[in-house]
Parts: C-alpha cells; sequence; structure tokens
C-alpha cells in the first residue's frame, strides 16, 4: 500500500511539473529548456516567503505570479524575434537556463534552502500512515489536470488552443491572433513551472541545480506523450512507478535514470503516429 | 485582450465608396524566388471577381499574401482605403475579410461544429448565427457532431464555406473552391456564393481553374500568367470566354 501511494505521489509531482512543458511544446511547438529553471524560481520565491513569515498557501501564489511574470519577460523580450527559427528557440532557452542558475546561486549561493510547508502531518488510511502533503499534492495534480482539460475540451480558449495546436495558420485564416495564444501559453507554463517548483518545495532540498533532474524527466515524459494530457498522465504513472520501484528495490543511483532510459526505449521501438 | 478577433463592421469605415479591394504592384514570392511581378487589379463592392489562371501562376499566392499569410517584397493592398499591406492574418479578418483555402484546410480531428464554431470570437453568437447559415448547408447540420476529417470532398467545402460566412464578411477570397467536385455540388456551391451575394452584398474574389464556374458567377475577371496580368475585363463583354482561353490551353 505504502509503494502504491509513493507511485501515484510521485506521478502526481510528475505531472504537476510535466504540464506546463506540455501546454508549451503543444502550442508553441518549442521544447522549452528553461522550464526547470523557472522551477528554481519557484521554489526560491516560497524560501523568500518563508524568511519574510508569509503564509506558505500565499508563497504559492507567489510563486505562481512569479512565473508568470518572468514567463511573460522572456516571451516578449527572447522567444518571441526568433518564434519562427524552432532551433533557436531551443538554444536560447537552454542559455536562458544557465543565466537564471546562475544568477540566483550568486544572490543566494549554493547552499540548501528550506521553506514552510503548508501541511505537515501524517493522515492514517487503513491503518497506514502517510504524508498528508504528499497526498494532497495528488489531489492538486489530479486538479490541475482536471482543470486543464476541461478548460480545452469545453471552452471556447480550449478549443482556440486545440485549433492552434493543430494547425496555426489555418487558425489565424479564421481571426484567432495566435501570437495571444503563445504569449499567453508561455506564461501559463511558466507559471506552472514555477507553482510546481513552489509544491516541491518541501518535499525536496532547494539549491540551484534541482531543477536539472526534474527537467529532463518532464521533458523525457512529454517526448513520450506527444501533446495529450491523458497520455502524459499515463507515461507519469507507469514511468514514474518505474522509477519508484528501481530506487526501492535496486539502487537509487539507477532509480533517477529510469524514466530517462525507458523514454529511450519507447521513442526507439514507438511506430511513428 | 481576446485571442479572437473581435467584429470590426466595414460600413461607415474610411473608404466607403471606394473599391473594396485594390491590389498595386504586388511583388511576392517563396525564399529566393518571385511568383507575382507587380500584380495590380481593382475590385468594386458587391461584385465577383474571377482570377483565372493554370496551376503555378501565383492565384494562391496572390491570395495568401492579400491575406498576410506572405509578406510583400513591394506593393500595396488596400481594403475599402485602409493600408493593410503589412496587416497581421487575424486583424484583417477583424475588418471583414474571410478566406477560403484550396483544401485540406479544415480542422480533420474537430467535429464539424468544433470547426463552425472557431469562425466566430463569442460562443454566445453562434447559434443565431449556424441557424442562419444551416438553411443553406442543411448536411453541416445534420452532421455537427461528426469528425470534420470523415465528411466527403465536397461536403468539406461546404463546411469551408459556411464556416467564412458565419463570419459574416464583407470580402470573401475563395481558392479553388470546385477543384475536384461532381458537377452537381459545383453547381449548388455557384448558387450559394451567388444567393449571398445578392442577399448581403457580399464581395467575391474567386480563383479558378474552372472557367465555366467562374465566368458563370462572376462580374469581372483577369487571367494571371506567370506572376502577371495579362487579360481582365468585364464576364458580360463579348468574346470574354475566347480571350480567357486562349490563356489557359495547355
Amino acid at each position: 500500500m505504502t509503494q502504491f501511494l509513493d507511485i501515484v505521489t510521485f506521478a502526481g509531482e510528475l505531472f504537476i511539473v510535466a504540464i506546463g512543458l506540455l501546454l508549451v511544446f503543444g502550442i508553441l511547438k518549442i521544447i522549452n529548456l528553461a522550464h526547470g529553471a523557472f522551477l528554481v524560481v519557484g521554489s526560491y520565491a516560497t524560501v523568500v516567503a518563508t524568511r519574510l513569515n508569509w503564509d506558505p498557501w500565499l508563497a504559492l501564489l507567489v510563486a505562481l505570479a512569479v512565473g508568470i511574470a518572468l514567463g511573460a519577460l522572456v516571451e516578449r523580450s527572447v522567444l518571441r524575434p526568433i518564434a519562427a527559427r524552432p532551433l533557436d528557440t531551443i538554444l536560447a532557452t537552454w542559455g536562458l537556463n544557465i543565466v537564471i542558475v546562475q544568477l540566483i546561486t550568486l544572490y543566494f549561493g549554493r547552499q540548501m534552502q528550506f521553506a514552510k510547508s503548508a501541511i505537515t502531518g501524517a493522515v492514517t488510511l487503513g491503518g497506514l500512515t502517510y504524508s498528508e502533503y504528499r497526498l494532497i499534492l495528488l489531489l492538486i495534480a489530479v486538479a490541475v489536470g482536471a482543470m486543464v482539460t476541461v478548460v480545452m475540451r469545453t471552452t471556447q480558449m480550449g478549443l482556440i488552443a486545440r485549433a492552434v495546436i493543430m494547425n496555426e495558420e489555418l487558425a489565424q485564416g479564421l481571426g484567432i491572433n495566435t501570437r495571444l495564444v503563445r504569449f499567453v501559453t508561455f506564461c501559463l507554463g511558466a507559471g506552472l513551472a514555477s507553482l510546481a517548483g513552489a509544491l516541491l518545495t518541501p518535499l525536496v532540498s532547494v539549491h540551484p541545480l534541482m531543477g536539472v533532474p526534474w527537467l529532463i524527466n518532464a521533458f523525457m515524459l512529454v517526448l513520450v506523450a506527444g501533446v495529450s494530457l491523458g497520455s502524459l498522465a499515463v507515461a507519469t504513472l507507469l514511468l514514474g512507478g518505474a522509477q519508484v520501484l528501481v530506487s526501492s528495490y535496486g539502487n537509487p543511483v539507477l532509480g533517477g535514470l529510469t524514466i530517462v532510459i525507458l523514454s529511450v526505449v519507447i521513442l526507439r521501438f514507438r511506430t511513428p503516429a | 485582450m481576446t485571442a479572437h478577433a473581435a467584429e470590426t463592421p466595414w460600413v461607415g469605415s474610411k473608404g466607403d465608396g471606394g473599391p473594396a479591394l485594390r491590389v498595386r504592384g504586388l511583388r511576392s514570392g517563396y525564399g529566393e524566388s518571385d511568383v507575382l511581378h507587380g500584380v495590380s487589379l481593382s475590385v468594386e463592392p458587391r461584385t465577383i471577381y474571377a482570377i483565372l489562371g493554370k496551376n503555378g501562376m501565383g492565384k494562391t499566392t496572390l491570395l495568401k499574401t492579400i491575406m498576410g499569410f506572405l509578406l510583400p517584397r513591394s506593393g500595396r493592398v488596400e481594403l475599402l482605403g485602409y493600408d493593410v499591406t503589412r496587416w497581421p492574418t487575424y486583424r484583417l479578418v477583424r475588418h471583414g475579410v474571410s478566406y477560403v483555402p484550396q483544401e485540406k484546410s479544415i480542422f480533420q480531428d474537430l467535429s464539424v461544429g468544433d470547426n463552425l464554431r472557431l469562425a466566430l470570437p463569442k460562443s454566445s453568437d453562434f447559434h443565431s448565427r449556424f441557424e442562419a447559415v444551416a438553411a443553406r448547408f442543411p448536411v453541416l447540420k445534420e452532421r455537427f457532431q461528426q469528425r470534420a476529417g470523415t465528411l466527403s470532398g465536397g461536403e468539406q467545402k461546404m463546411l469551408l464555406i459556411a464556416r467564412a460566412l458565419l463570419a459574416r464578411p464583407r470580402l470573401l477570397l475563395v481558392d479553388e473552391i470546385s477543384e475536384g467536385l461532381q458537377p452537381l455540388m459545383v453547381w449548388r456551391l455557384r448558387e450559394i456564393l451567388a444567393e449571398e451575394r445578392g442577399r448581403t452584398g457580399l464581395t467575391i474574389v474567386l480563383v479558378e481553374q474552372n472557367v465555366d464556374f467562374a465566368l458563370a458567377l462572376a462580374d469581372h475577371y483577369a487571367v494571371l500568367k506567370l506572376g502577371t496580368i495579362v487579360e481582365a475585363g468585364r464576364v458580360s463583354d463579348a468574346g470574354t470566354r475566347e480571350a480567357v482561353e486562349q490563356h489557359l490551353v495547355i
């Protein structure tokens, strides 16, 4: 039972981290390699909020807002001028990732940081005691996934987003301002990354390079899932589950590579759609 | 701020009384190669203007440049007196231009209904407008929930026209709508476009290779050959068909 809860809660964490990357990949058709840096920014925003004695729930909103603002700045100043050159956007976001991480290192140093958790303690489920925070995180992941799905499936905004994913030029021909769609999506993706960083803060050590393994795992999961939220949920459960099992019964270092290795194998043998 | 362009009716706009569309010395192309070499034409409001030509003569390039999908290398595009030469496509649509592209221009994986909904910025306007359009396209009402990619070729063309008309444009640009269709379907589309012009005063620019279809519908025509207009006039003038066909023979 504990193993099962470890798997689903870890899948929830992966899902929260990867969903912003997937939205940006689907609509902007770029892999945002600064996603890990946005996650780090969210974690440090929470650390700062803790130092200021702000409520940890408020810190989540602060992280979300900081991520959105940073995303807006990056989209307008870096990505928009090179939007037509996909390879350059990948290199630019990777460069941006390095710059953000170095700036954080300069200001906060390399040492671990800690932040207050919004929820502490454990709950008992059928005689089993489990971290309440991890369970709440799972619920938040499900809520975020459900909210994005509902918006995409039932609203005009979601319909426009799906149209841009399918054929951007055709969407422009119907009067859709695809530049605005790209801007809003990138801001949302950066905000979600930052929120993910804030949510992970009580569970992980906060340091400038903490975003790298999360970025790599999220990147591989998005490549495996394509632009489907359902596929992303399944991929996080299966590959995240495999990572938990390998870490528990095998070697934690090997466990850290599980998602990457399995993703490479899946991509190698998958029949092209 | 909305992702979908807001509607701005043309009535009372700056250029009332002038041509609906005026193109002057337009040069455009892809990469290093020029496709249009200084095209000029003028389309009066409430008329149908046919641009005829064989494959590869620049007809689609002309429409794509007018619509802002391609940036012109030189020249000017005016809509009712507004210089729209470098306007983004969505802004042109906001100003009352609808574009019916050549083929495969529906969202294949979306339903017929969703394809139609995308034509309007506000979903609250949809039902009243759809009812008006559905009277002319009953098949789309029947297949409203069906995936658009499963419609027949003729039904997909119906969907393209219906989607364009839902936006209530003042200028409709139509790219080879008759291509690959059975004569009965071509006749039906001709009827729909003629009715729409009569009912709403819509200005239509048709790009066509089908001379019969184009000349039966249009008031004015031009023949585009290797990126240049080589023949133009009123369809009702004597000898129009011969003048057109001499440029279209292989």
